[in-house]
């Protein structure tokens, strides 16, 4: 039943219903188009015109702790104070008593001035100088690196013309305490020396960035705030123990100043982990305060500086010949103070003396470089090569430290004569401090040497923990060698003539010194300058820490008898910060002449 | 919806349907009509009334639901806008403490103080072994002796508190004793000690910040 009159109501809801459709398409193509398609350049425009801010969200640079967790190195806030130079006039403000006052430029500059150190007048210039050169001028620098309780007191000041800008920067709370070390950043943050150059990847932290928008009383509107987070560094702890470090950074100034060298250094490594717990130098660097040291003392001398060692050298001799050459600590040589070898080679030692029949001990005891130089006849210099190398020599340290240097030991095809028998008491040759460190560890360590490493680990910001990756350890020479290399170490340090100077009352100790000559530019020696070194391990009988002392051109006492008293000290603090008990056994004492 | 009713859906009885199918005169009787579409009219009418009450009510909580809501956030924003500026000078005076103290954990420092007080580093340590009593290592006195001078050569430097005044020793930092002036007795003539740092009354001193 199709009527006119029943179709038309039909028609009009089709028509209404099609408007409204239309409509509704109308606004949800604009919705797309507001929301979906430009809406990248919506909300650009927005942040443009409504009251937006935008803060940066500065990440902490991870902070450096030592072997028991005391931090190293921290993160702080300082501020950069600015002027907006064209806005500098008289302001108006209510004092207490709600009168109006007026405080013209002249009263706020010497305000300012008083709470940034500088006088009145400096304050004024840099505004000055800021319309000198620009009427217009809308920035100046005042002044960088204020603390917080200063910039707070500016801040209080209420100038509206006076603007901040914080920034993150290091704090270093132990000062010079491992300051060789843990290096320094520069005032815009970046890295420069040290640990904080070479973990960077650990240390360094992103900045985030939060973006929203304002009401007109400064309120942020809620739901208008986009926040990307800063990602924190990570904490890095190192092997060194802060309170030896101090001591024998204090011990070696000390000693230094004694025996008026230009430079010293003490390191201490684990035997069984390779760990260093310190290297103490001086001079050296206060990061807090780095422009208060020459360039050339705020680096790591231990890590920088080559030297020729001497006859450290000769107790690697010794375990090469006794390892390969069929020798025992017993086994003897006829030596006299001056040798001429066959290949036309001579070899002197240090004081005068008739020919002895030395036994290997004795060698060492008495460091003879002419008795050394009969042992090494023993193997081939090929064999005394390969072990050198074995024992870590001109190869580096495991640790990597920024700008570390590494001895040079030719290859034995490139020694000459002279230089097959001087390599046997280190001459010739030219090795680092953690190198020899090295050598001495894994020549008293059953013969295992370590890696050396001065990372303990990374603590990411996400609490994962990375552990450096560290080459395997090296067997350099038999258990058996090494035993008896202890032996004898230990007899030096019973019968040399400076065994009065490093004996520590209850405890077994070995020793070896060493007075490397140093070059003099013109590819000469340097006549009557030597680089001193003491180098020992204890207990002899289970080692456990070795302890290297050196002094740059002592001139007091011009031998390796300048290092004694600083080792002998620095041996008993290591003893005692880690509580290793007095022997209980007796040594083996060894005969010096068979 | 003009249609003419059918006799089903206006609920008439069988009897009355076939009176309904009667010629037209009988159909025009009115009475019976309205008597039975009355009631349903009357049950429609009321649900319609109740539906009404409750969209406009429904329609006015939303509404008021809603500025509620939107009066508590911004309560809740001017709110947090309060506490975070309360956060903010709470961290600020969090690091000026924190700048105070900047230091005076190192060792330099505690070593310093350590020897104001006379105290030394000594040499070969001894253990007593408590299980048998026996005394491990030499067991010598220490007379006097340190084994580096902490405070009269002090080495290590540390700009942080290079010049704090130590605490067992006022008249000296890590960097050794300060010159003191000899005329400062004279200062002291009206009862105090030049050198004496005020006593505590209440707490450590706190710095003002806003």
């Amino acid at each position: 039943m199709t009527t006119k009159a029943t179709r038309s109501p039909r028609r009009r809801t089709v028509v209404a219903l099609a408007v409204v459709l239309a409509v509704l398409a109308g606004f949800i193509v604009r919705l797309v188009d507001i929301q979906v398609v430009n809406a990248d350049d919506h909300i650009a425009d927005s942040m443009d015109r409504a009251l937006a801010g935008a803060r940066t969200l500065y990440g902490e640079r991870g902070s450096i702790v030592d072997a028991t967790g005391q931090p190293l190195a921290g993160s702080i806030m300082l501020y950069d104070a600015q002027l907006d130079p064209s806005n500098v006039r008289t302001i108006k403000r209510k004092d207490d008593d709600g009168n109006t006052v007026e405080i013209t430029w002249e009263q706020s500059s010497a305000q300012i001035a008083e709470i940034t150190g500088q006088t009145p007048e400096e304050v004024r210039k840099v505004v000055e100088d800021a319309l000198a050169e620009n009427p217009n001028s809308q920035y100046a620098r005042l002044v960088k690196g204020l603390t917080t309780q200063q910039y707070r007191k500016l801040a209080d000041l209420g100038i509206p013309f006076l603007y901040f800008d914080p920034h993150p920067a290091r704090a270093y709370p132990d000062g010079a305490v491992a300051g060789n070390l843990v290096g320094f950043v520069g005032l815009d943050g970046d890295p420069l020396a040290g640990i904080e150059l070479s973990e960077d990847d650990c240390l360094s932290a992103k900045d985030g960035r939060v973006t929203y928008q304002r009401g007109a009383d400064g309120v942020v509107i809620p739901g208008t705030e986009r926040r990307e987070d800063a990602v924190d560094g990570g904490t890095l702890q190192l092997t060194i123990n802060r309170d030896l470090q101090w001591f024998l950074q204090q011990l070696i100034a000390e000693q230094v100043q004694d025996m008026g060298a230009q430079s010293g250094s003490i390191m201490v490594a684990e035997v069984e982990t390779g760990k260093i717990r310190a290297i103490a130098e001086y001079p050296t660097v206060d990061p807090n305060d780095v422009d208060a040291s020459p360039e050339a003392d705020r680096g790591s001398r231990a890590f920088v500086n080559w030297f020729e060692p001497g006859s450290t050298f000769k107790a690697l001799t010794a375990a090469t010949v006794i390892d390969a050459g069929g020798q025992s600590p017993l086994s003897t040589v006829i030596a006299s103070s001056d040798e001429r070898f066959p290949n036309g080679a001579r070899v002197r030692d240090a004081f005068a003396h008739p020919p002895y029949e030395y036994t290997l001990t004795g060698v060492l005891i008495d460091s003879s470089n002419a008795g050394i130089s009969k042992f090494s006849e023993k193997v081939d210099p090929q064999t005394r090569y390969e072990y050198l190398k074995r024992f870590g020599i001109g190869e580096g340290s495991a640790v990597g430290f920024a700008g570390e240097q590494h001895g040079l030991l030719r290859p034995a095809s490139e020694w000459d004569r002279q230089t097959v028998y001087n390599t046997s008491y280190g001459q010739g040759v030219t090795t680092t401090l953690p190198e020899l460190v090295g050598a001495y560890a894994g020549l008293v360590n059953d013969g295992i040497r370590m890696p050396l490493s001065i990372v303990e680990a990374c603590t990411k910001a996400d609490g994962t923990v990375v552990e450096p990756e560290l080459p395997a350890p090296t067997q350099v020479v038999s258990e058996q060698t090494s035993a008896q290399m202890r032996t004898i170490l230990e007899n030096v340090a019973l019968q040399a003539n400076y065994a009065r100077q490093v004996e520590i009352p209850g405890y077994r100790i070995g020793v070896k010194t060493g007075t490397g000559e140093k070059s003099d530019g013109n590819g000469r020696y340097k006549a009557g300058s030597y680089f001193t070194t003491m180098i020992g391990f204890a207990p002899a009988d289970d080692p456990q820490f070795v302890v290297a002392v050196t002094l740059d051109e002592p001139t007091r006492i011009k031998s390796s008898g300048a290092n004694a008293p600083a080792f002998q000290k620095a041996m008993t603090q290591v003893l005692k910060t880690y509580r290793v008990m007095p022997a209980t056994e007796a040594a083996e004492v060894l005969p010096k002449f068979g | 919806m003009n249609a003419a009713p059918s006799a089903d859906i206006l609920g008439m009885t069988p009897a009355a349907a076939a009176v309904a199918a009667a010629p037209l005169p009988e159909r025009q009787s009115p009475g019976r009509r309205l008597h039975v579409v009355d009631a349903p009219a009357r049950r429609r009418r009321r649900p319609k009334l109740v539906y009404g009450i409750v969209a406009v009510v429904g329609a006015l909580a939303i509404g008021a639901a809603q500025m509620v809501l939107s009066i508590l956030m911004t309560q809740g924003s001017y709110e947090l806008s309060k506490l975070n500026e309360e956060q903010r000078a709470l961290s600020y005076q969090k690091q000026i403490l924190q700048d105070d103290i900047a230091g005076l954990s190192s060792p330099q420092f505690l070593a310093a103080n350590a020897t104001a007080l006379g105290m030394v580093i000594d040499e070969a340590p001894s253990y007593l072994r408590l299980s048998d009593g026996a005394l491990l290592g030499p067991g010598q006195v220490s007379f006097g002796r340190s084994s580096i001078d902490a405070l009269g050569r002090a080495a290590v430097p540390n700009a942080l508190v290079e010049d704090t005044p130590l605490v067992t020793d006022p008249d000296a930092t890590i960097e050794g004793p300060t010159v003191v002036e000899t005329d400062a007795g004279t200062d002291a003539g009206d009862g105090g000690v030049v050198n004496t740092p005020p006593a505590l009354t209440d707490g450590l001193p706190i710095p003002e910040t806003h």
